[in-house]
């Protein structure tokens, strides 16, 4: 199962506590409380659920939505 | 290859590594555990091409003139050994030897690789790296690009070619932050964060230098716990990190005893960093200070984690070292963090060609303290938890406990509503608890409901002839006591003494002291102690506070007049008209026995209401524990208004023991108790710690092994330096470690000391019907090993603080582990339990002070220090055993304290007070006591010129003692700071100047340089000025005069000592050579000599009956002169001859050469001359004695060189006559070279008996300390017959 945009922004929001409208597509989220123990969640549940093969360092690289969607190759 | 700079992260690294170049400290390892086939020749190609691709594996660093690089070489030989016939079990012992050996930096590789097939289809990849070259994230990079590798290898492909970043960008970027403006803000940042230095919380109390392994127990926290955790933390809004760390603060909180706590994190330092991508030594540990209070909910405290860790993550990059450095926090002693907690979530999700792998961690780097090491590898069994411990301070046994409680913890708050209070959660496991509450509290005892004095009245009636006390040459029986005691109290009943009624007793130790604490008692009243030598304001505060129905005292005067307290004057009282039995009295257990005073916080003294059950219980266990038998005799030497006083006074006299009283003011003078304990036969007695160290300290100590059974300590910490001091000086003798605060009956724990322990020395367990509780911040209880507050409850406990309910209220609250209704009393007293059900005492939680065993709340001396006009704001402390007083304000600081003199009493005024402009403040705006300056002590005259040389000598040693400067002979010793442990110093010294004997007692009395050369000008006169032919050692005194003759040398000197030791009363007279001075003829016969001397001696006491005595020549010349008084018909009632032997011994005998006038000097000093050959020899041998003989003239020596042989001569000439009665002899009776000595010899020229004295030691060792206080004792005991 292909990993959407929408689905990225969904699940940063829930790792975050925040909504989903409040995630901005270009900032880094660092800024917005996203920390090494919440990047490696999140790729853990994304290997498990959409097969990505993405390392920790790639997202934590460029932390923000777009350059993480271009990255995983969502739509 | 490429030459670069470390990075600071790497020069912190280095400069450890640098200290210590053998330790494997600084090696990290792990271990991947592949499940699956594995073909080791591809292996080793992938770990050669990752080492060809990460930098920092093939680094070297070099010290250079300019400070360290990193080399970094083009290529290495890969360090890989590959074993495939090893189990596990062996490979891990290959991997922890591995671990074991250092790298040398710089000489490289960094870094080494291992292979181990253990199994068909397993293999264990263990690598071991230098940590200057990598961190946590590094292994985490190069373990994903080997699998990478090694599976395209695999499948027959060359690896995409994913490079690392270079560590040329680690150090340029590394570079660019220390230049920024940001590394100024961090910089910043950290500084005030930490302003304060908060006190690092120590798990395990202290701190230590890292060693160079550290211990490690590794746990796992189950998947149902580890589930419940997270969902916990995503309840919260937070990470599973968050809640653990969290967790940790909790458990540290409460296990150190603080409210806020700062814990170590490591932090990998690379997020939005082009460090993601390079393998290499970037994390970072830094500093989360947070506040724990038990009020507070588990959510809060997480909420903080959470945004404590954002603001941490702001300034992350500034490093460790540098916080440290900065707040000089640097060392062993200054720590900035208490435990880390390091989580690594780092990426390990790989496998080899499909074989998946499972990592574990081995070492993690140098250990300062404790490490909580947790790692979550996602594989179904929970986090893993390693607890690693730096071995210079914990074992493994505080390991497991501090893991075991942590995941109990964990346990419950994954299981409690996090809602709810921290007070909940107790840091203990459940077996800790029932450990702590129960297990170490089992003194239930059923126990007869008697009082203090019931017990005492049925001894009475029991042995009434039996020695109950002893004072001097007073001795009462059992029934002399009570009858007397009984009088008294029959006449305290009709002034109101009753059960419930207070009577104050003001008395100096003496007999009537004891019988009025009995009367008070008899007549069922509390007896509440007024110390005489307390300032009149605080006597008349106590007596108006307390409102006694009468008060006792010894004579007119001694109580303030204007309290409207009826007095009783002991002095001149006639009682004799009450009826001498027992009066009756409707006393009960419940009744209070005695009311003492103790300081107060809020400036004003409590009064401590202790009924008549709680001391029966301490006396009963007491006696239970150490059994006295009628033999004992117990020292009473405690003043009465502190309360180990009321174990002395009454144990004995429960017991049918004998009460041995010392007088008053002696139990300061460690000689003059040593010399009581000896002749008294004293078994019991009690020290404060700091008094038994300075008892210890005198020689005379080790005379008491022979008497004492048992010594107690209580009052103040016993060091184990004293304990082990007390055993050399008095083996055989029991040491027993007592605590209790007077709110509990005197004493609440007990501890045996013994020799073979190491470590503080333990207050104790708990005694009968007493339980302790050392309970945390929310009055949890806290394990073994973990400090708290100390609680008391049970059948010791006071009745609370006499006419102070809230104060009471305050103290003593609700037991929640007893029955309903019981109390418990909060001590204020920091302690932990050992493992072994005993409890260590390790400080204060307030501000209350002890000072040689006076228990002072600063608090009250401030309020004190405040109450004077002048003074706007005071504080206290205590600095180097001193009380120190600060004051802002315009008031003139000795004005101050001269003021407190009169107010408090003598332990509680400040031995100095400072005048301040204003108080140091911490950043929050709190008075900074550490930033309190120490004070500076000056004399204060110095103005008028020395009296004498001896003055002007021992106003050097004052200020050699004391350490202060400008100090004149006027200038007290106690107002210049000194203690009684400084005054034991100056005695000490004096004595080596001097060889004088000076009591600490005479430094109370003569405090001045000025007053204290009086004392010594009279009790050994100065080198010159005591040449005479009559030197008066002391004229004081009621008594009849002893006269002394010299010995051959000529100088009576020697008889200083025996002076010393038999007391003030007795005049003491030396009659030395002519010709000492001047150019006086000598004598030409002994028999013309004591003529002269027997005119010398009418010239001061014109009439008989006289006391005379002589050592050695002296001897002979005492005996003539007996002889010439008793012919002009005069009584001679004692004649005291110190090893000397009549003429006729000596006639056929060689006179000595002129040369033996040395060895004449030497022997009057007590030497026997052995290698010194000439005066400056024989000087020096002085010098070192201390003998007061090393400061006689050239001139002086010359003439003695010619009266030693004159006296030769006239031994040898002298015809002797029978002197009329019996003659007290002593004899040196080691072996001597004049074997034909003989006292028999004296026999036709004494009519009388010769009582001889044998004493182990040679002719001239007679008149050293040890000798010569077995000579004094005799001669005590002969001369108070003849005063009787």
């Amino acid at each position: 199962m292909t990993l959407t945009v929408e689905r990225i922004r969904t699940d940063v929001a829930d790792c975050l506590g925040e909504d989903p409208t409040d995630i901005p597509v270009d900032e880094n989220l660092i800024d917005h409380g996203l920390d090494s123990v919440r990047i490696m969640t999140l790729l853990e549940r994304w290997r498990r659920e959409h097969a990505v093969t993405a390392s920790f360092a790639d997202l934590a690289e460029r932390p923000a939505l777009d350059a993480w969607a271009s990255l995983l190759g969502a739509v | 290859m490429s030459v670069l700079p470390l990075t600071a992260a790497q020069s912190g690294m280095w400069f450890a590594q640098a200290l210590d170049p053998l330790s494997p400290a600084q090696n990290t390892a792990e271990c991947l555990r592949i499940d699956g086939p594995l073909d080791p020749e591809r292996f080793a190609d992938a770990l050669r091409r990752v080492a060809d691709e990460a930098e920092a594996l093939r680094v070297r660093v070099e010290d250079t003139p300019d400070g360290p690089v990193q080399h970094v070489s083009e290529v290495i030989e890969l360090p890989l050994t590959v074993r495939e016939s090893d189990t596990e079990a062996e490979a891990e012992a290959w991997m922890r030897a591995d671990l074991a050996e250092p790298f040398d930096l710089a000489s490289g590789p960094l870094f080494r690789h291992a292979l181990f097939q253990v199994g068909a289809d397993r293999w264990l990849w263990y690598q071991c790296v230098h940590h200057l070259v990598m961190d946590g994230y590094g292994y985490s990079l190069l373990v994903r690009r080997t699998a990478e590798v090694y599976s395209a290898l695999v499948r027959g492909e060359e690896p995409a070619p994913r490079g690392f970043g270079h560590l040329a960008d680690l150090v340029a970027d590394d570079t660019a932050y220390r230049e920024s403006a940001a590394f100024e803000a961090d910089r910043a940042h950290w500084a005030a964060a930490f302003a304060d230095r908060p006190e690092a919380p120590r798990l395990a109390g202290r701190g230590a230098l890292p060693s160079r392994t550290f211990l490690r127990r590794t746990t796992h926290l189950s998947p149902g716990t580890t589930e419940r955790l997270k969902d916990l933390a995503t309840r919260l809004r937070a990470t599973w990190p968050d809640v653990l760390i969290a967790a940790q603060a909790l458990y540290t909180a409460r296990a150190t005893a603080r409210t806020d706590v700062v814990l170590g994190l490591p932090m990998m330092g690379r997020m939005g960093s082009v460090a993601l991508r390079v393998p290499g030594m970037v994390m970072n540990v830094l500093p989360l200070r947070l506040a724990v209070s038990p009020e507070e909910t588990f959510a809060e405290l997480v909420r903080r984690v959470v945004l404590g860790i954002r603001e941490i993550r702001r300034h992350q990059r500034y490093r460790y070292e540098d916080i440290r450095r900065d707040l000089g926090l640097l060392g062993e002693s200054r720590a900035l963090v208490g435990p880390l907690v390091n989580v690594m979530p780092f990426d390990y999700d790989v496998d080899f060609a499909g074989a998946p792998a499972r990592a574990w961690n081995l070492s993690a780097g140098p250990v300062d303290d404790l490490t909580v090491n947790v790692y979550d590898r996602a594989d179904g069994r929970g986090l893993r938890i390693d607890h690693d411990g730096n071995p210079a301070l914990y074992e493994d046994s505080d390991l497991t406990a501090h893991q075991e409680r942590f995941l109990d913890l964990l346990d419950r708050l994954a299981g409690t509503d996090p809602q709810q209070p921290l007070a909940v959660h107790t840091v203990a496991t459940p077996v800790e608890v029932g450990l702590v509450v129960d297990e170490f509290n089992r003194t239930e005892r059923a126990l007869p409901p008697t009082t203090l004095i019931g017990p005492i009245e049925a001894r009475a009636a029991r042995t009434p002839d039996a020695t109950a006390l002893v004072l001097g040459d007073t001795a009462l029986t059992y029934a002399e006591l009570n009858t007397r005691a009984n009088r008294l109290a029959r006449h305290l009943q009709t002034l109101g003494a009753r059960p419930g009624a207070v009577v104050a007793v003001s008395v100096p130790r003496s007999v009537d002291l004891v019988v009025s604490l009995l009367a008070v008692l008899k007549a069922g009243a509390a007896y509440l102690p007024l110390d005489p030598d307390y300032p009149a304001r605080r006597l008349a505060y106590m007596l108006g506070d307390a409102a006694p129905v009468c008060a006792v005292t010894d004579r007119v005067g001694r109580l303030p007049d204007d309290t409207g307290t009826e007095v009783v004057v002991l002095d001149g009282l006639d009682v004799s008209s009450y009826a001498w039995t027992n009066p009756a009295r409707a006393l009960t257990p419940a009744h209070p026995a005695y009311v003492i005073y103790t300081s107060g916080s809020t400036g004003r003294p409590k009064g401590v209401v202790v009924p008549h059950r709680a001391i029966d219980n301490r006396l009963r266990w007491m006696q239970h524990a150490y059994g006295l038998t009628a033999g004992d005799r117990v020292l009473q030497k405690t003043p009465s208004s502190f309360d180990v006083s009321v174990w002395e006074f009454f144990w004995p006299l429960r017991e049918g023991a004998t009460l041995v009283v010392a007088e008053p003011g002696g139990h300061k003078d460690p000689i003059y108790l040593a010399r009581l304990i000896r002749e008294q036969a004293v078994t019991t007695c009690h020290f404060v710690p700091s008094m038994l160290q300075v008892f210890l300290g005198a020689p005379e100590a080790a005379g008491c092994a022979e008497a004492l059974r048992r010594v107690f300590c209580s009052g103040e910490a016993l060091p184990r330096e004293t304990a082990s001091a007390f055993a050399r000086a008095l083996p055989g003798v029991e040491l027993h470690n007592l605590y209790g605060p007077t709110e509990a009956a005197v004493d609440v724990t007990y501890h045996a000391c013994d020799p073979a322990d190491r470590g503080p020395v333990p207050i104790g367990r708990p005694v009968w019907n007493t339980r302790l509780y050392v309970l945390d911040a929310a009055l949890q209880p806290c394990p073994p090993g973990v400090p708290g507050e100390l609680y008391l409850a049970g059948a010791q406990l006071a009745d609370g603080y006499l006419g102070r309910p809230e104060l009471t209220a305050a103290r003593f609250v609700a037991d929640p582990f007893g029955p309903a209704g019981t109390r418990m009393y909060r001590t204020g007293d920091l302690a932990r339990w050992t493992e072994k059900g005993e409890v260590e005492y390790l400080g204060r939680t307030d501000h209350q002070v002890k000072l040689r065993g006076q228990r002072i709340e600063l608090g009250e001396v401030e309020a004190a220090l405040a109450a004077r006009p002048g003074v706007d704001a005071a504080c206290a402390l205590v600095h180097d055993d001193r009380l120190i007083g600060y004051v802002t304000g315009g008031a003139d600081p000795a004005g101050v304290r001269a003021a407190l003199a009169r107010e408090l009493p003598e332990h509680m005024v400040p031995a100095a007070v400072v005048a301040l402009d204003a108080f140091p403040l911490s950043p929050n705006g709190k008075l900074d006591r550490r930033g309190l300056p120490a004070p500076v002590f000056t004399g204060g005259a110095g103005g008028r010129p020395y009296a004498s040389a001896r003055e002007e000598a021992l106003t050097g040693l004052f200020a050699e003692v004391l350490d202060v400067e400008g100090i004149g002979p006027d200038d007290a010793f106690f107002d210049l700071g000194g203690t009684s442990l400084l005054a034991v110093r100056l005695v000490g010294r004096v004595r080596e100047e001097f060889g004088a004997e000076l009591t600490i007692g005479s430094l109370f009395e003569a405090p001045t340089p000025a007053a204290l050369a009086a004392r010594l000008d009279a009790a050994a006169p100065a080198a010159g000025d005591a040449l005479g032919v009559v030197l008066p050692l002391r004229t004081e005194g009621d008594r009849t005069p002893l006269f002394g003759v010299h010995p051959a040398g000529g100088l009576a000197w020697c008889y200083a000592g025996l002076t010393a030791r038999l007391g003030p009363q007795q005049p003491v007279y030396g009659l030395q050579a002519r010709g000492l001075t001047g150019d006086e003829a000598l004598p030409r016969t002994l028999q013309q000599e004591a003529e002269d001397y027997a005119e010398r001696i009418r010239e001061i006491q014109p009439h008989g009956p006289y006391r005379l005595l002589g050592w050695s020549v002296g001897g002979v010349l005492a005996h003539t002169v007996a002889v010439l008084l008793q012919e002009a018909g005069e009584e001679v009632e004692l004649l005291a001859l110190l090893d000397a032997f009549p003429s006729e011994q000596w006639r056929e005998r060689p006179a000595p050469e002129e040369g033996d006038a040395l060895t004449a000097v030497l022997r009057m000093a007590g030497f026997d001359r052995t290698g010194e050959r000439t005066r400056e020899d024989v000087l020096a041998t002085l010098r070192r004695a201390g003998s007061p003989l090393a400061g006689l003239t050239d001139r002086t020596l010359s003439r003695i060189v010619d009266i030693v042989p004159n006296h030769a001569r006239m031994m040898r000439e002298h015809e002797h006559r029978p002197y009329d009665g019996d003659v007290l002899f002593f004899t040196a009776a080691a072996p001597r070279a004049e074997s034909w000595l003989t006292r028999e010899s004296w026999r036709p020229y004494v009519t009388g008996a010769l009582d001889n004295h044998d004493l182990d030691c040679t002719h001239p060792q007679l008149m050293r300390d040890r000798y010569l206080d077995d000579i004094a004792a005799v001669l005590a005991a002969r001369l108070k017959e003849l005063d009787a």
